[in-house]
């Protein structure tokens, strides 16, 4: 799991909580790549004795600082508050080296662990897996989230990507390296707008030229990538495998419809729901 | 608002929750019924137990099964067949008995087991 702190959302805590959900749910040891800000503002907010009895290893590792600040996005808390954020992504795709493990499951922090699906990955037979499949939890909404663009190849998540140390994954993540090193020049050709640095599209197309320029031909993880988003809200904590969360309406804005969500893990994009609810998360762990 | 009309709002509030807590259940089970085995992953459905029950009839210990990836994953027959009748009626009994609580709440309020109100 990657966790780099920005002015506002506390991503290490995040980590924290997943990490203790994952030892429930999974009891797999996990490795953190965070930073010494990070590493430092978890130190203080939770303990030193805390943090060491949760994470398996911790990986510090220096931030790109002029990457820091061009690479801003905006981060919402419903329809409420919307503000524009550094966002830290670049060390991704140096998932294949940083990991001390042969098997591995590259996670978001935000994806909320709240099943033990994830162990159906261990000893696949695919040497790389990763969703373009998902599905919202309101699924009265259809949102247009399939293509890097509307002219452009099919977008993988990267928000849960499984691996084996192979050579397959070995030349994916190399691939990866390279598509971040000349990222607006993958702009160009697989044509979409925006200019902030996304894992999603740095390993759509890694993944689209390593199958041969085939679109959606690496294998899918074996569940579907449920998401809510970041106009959804998290209402409460009901137990370590359940939360009820608040979805924006389809037809109105502001508006929103309840749900209990769980026994599947969560995609979560309002990072602020997140860290509110966080205390109320760790008293079930 | 006229009352009627106000019903007839908090009605259809309770139709979209309710139809999307059965969508949520359904996602629930499906992935109680995905099976992951020896490197591979099998939904469990009755085509799949009906099968592995005709090799089981044919007196076959071990079989190639392929999985939902169309890989080829060698499995022990008997157990197999086991495993994946046990996790189906599991997962389809669960399904039953959360669909009928559903089915039978009649208010947001408890469709979502919410008791303080």
């Amino acid at each position: 799991m990657f966790a780099h702190n920005n002015s506002e959302i506390d991503y290490f805590r995040m980590a924290y909580v997943n990490t203790k959900l994952i030892k429930e749910h999974l009891g797999v040891p996990v490795c953190l790549v965070t930073d010494a800000h990070s590493l430092e503002y978890g130190e203080s907010s939770i303990s030193v004795t805390d943090i060491e009895n949760t994470f398996d290893k911790i990986i510090v590792k220096d931030k790109d600082v002029e990457f820091k600040h061009r690479n801003s996005k905006i981060y919402r808390d419903t329809i409420h508050k919307q503000k524009s954020l550094s966002f830290y992504n670049l060390n991704r795709a140096d998932a294949y080296e940083i990991s001390p493990y042969d098997e591995t499951i590259l996670l978001d922090a935000d994806y909320l662990i709240l099943s033990d699906s994830l162990n159906q990955c261990w000893q696949s037979k695919n040497p790389l897996m990763m969703n373009y499949h998902w599905q919202d939890i309101n699924f009265n909404r259809k949102f247009e989230l399939d293509r890097l663009s509307s002219a452009s190849i099919a977008q993988y998540w990267a928000t849960v990507v499984y691996f084996k140390k192979c050579d397959y994954a070995e030349h994916f993540f190399t691939m990866c390296k390279h598509v971040r090193a000349n990222y607006s020049y993958y702009k160009n050709l697989y044509k979409w707008a925006g200019s902030i640095m996304r894992n999603d599209f740095v390993f759509s197309i890694a993944g689209h030229i390593l199958s041969g320029l085939r679109d959606r031909a690496i294998d899918q993880l074996p569940f579907t990538l449920y998401k809510s988003f970041d106009f959804d809200d998290i209402d409460s904590v009901l137990g370590k495998n359940s939360v009820r969360m608040l979805l924006e309406k389809h037809d109105c804005h502001g508006e929103y419809l309840l749900a209990e969500w769980r026994d599947l893990d969560l995609h979560i994009m309002n990072k602020w729901a997140l860290n509110r609810v966080s205390n109320d998360m760790l008293e079930f762990l | 608002m006229s009352e009627k009309l106000s019903k007839a709002m908090e009605f259809a509030n309770y139709r979209s929750t309710l139809n999307n807590q059965r969508a949520i259940l359904k996602a629930r089970v499906e992935s109680l019924l995905s099976y992951s085995i020896a490197g591979g992953t099998f939904t469990i459905d009755p085509g799949l137990i009906s099968f592995v029950k005709t090799l089981s009839d044919s007196g076959l210990e071990t079989t190639v099964l392929l999985d939902i990836y169309k890989n080829p994953i060698q499995v022990d027959v008997s157990e197999f067949l086991d495993e994946i009748l046990s996790r189906y009626t599991e997962a389809t009994n669960d399904y039953y008995a959360e669909y009928s609580k559903l089915s039978a709440a009649r208010s947001v309020q408890k469709l979502l087991d919410i008791d303080d109100v």
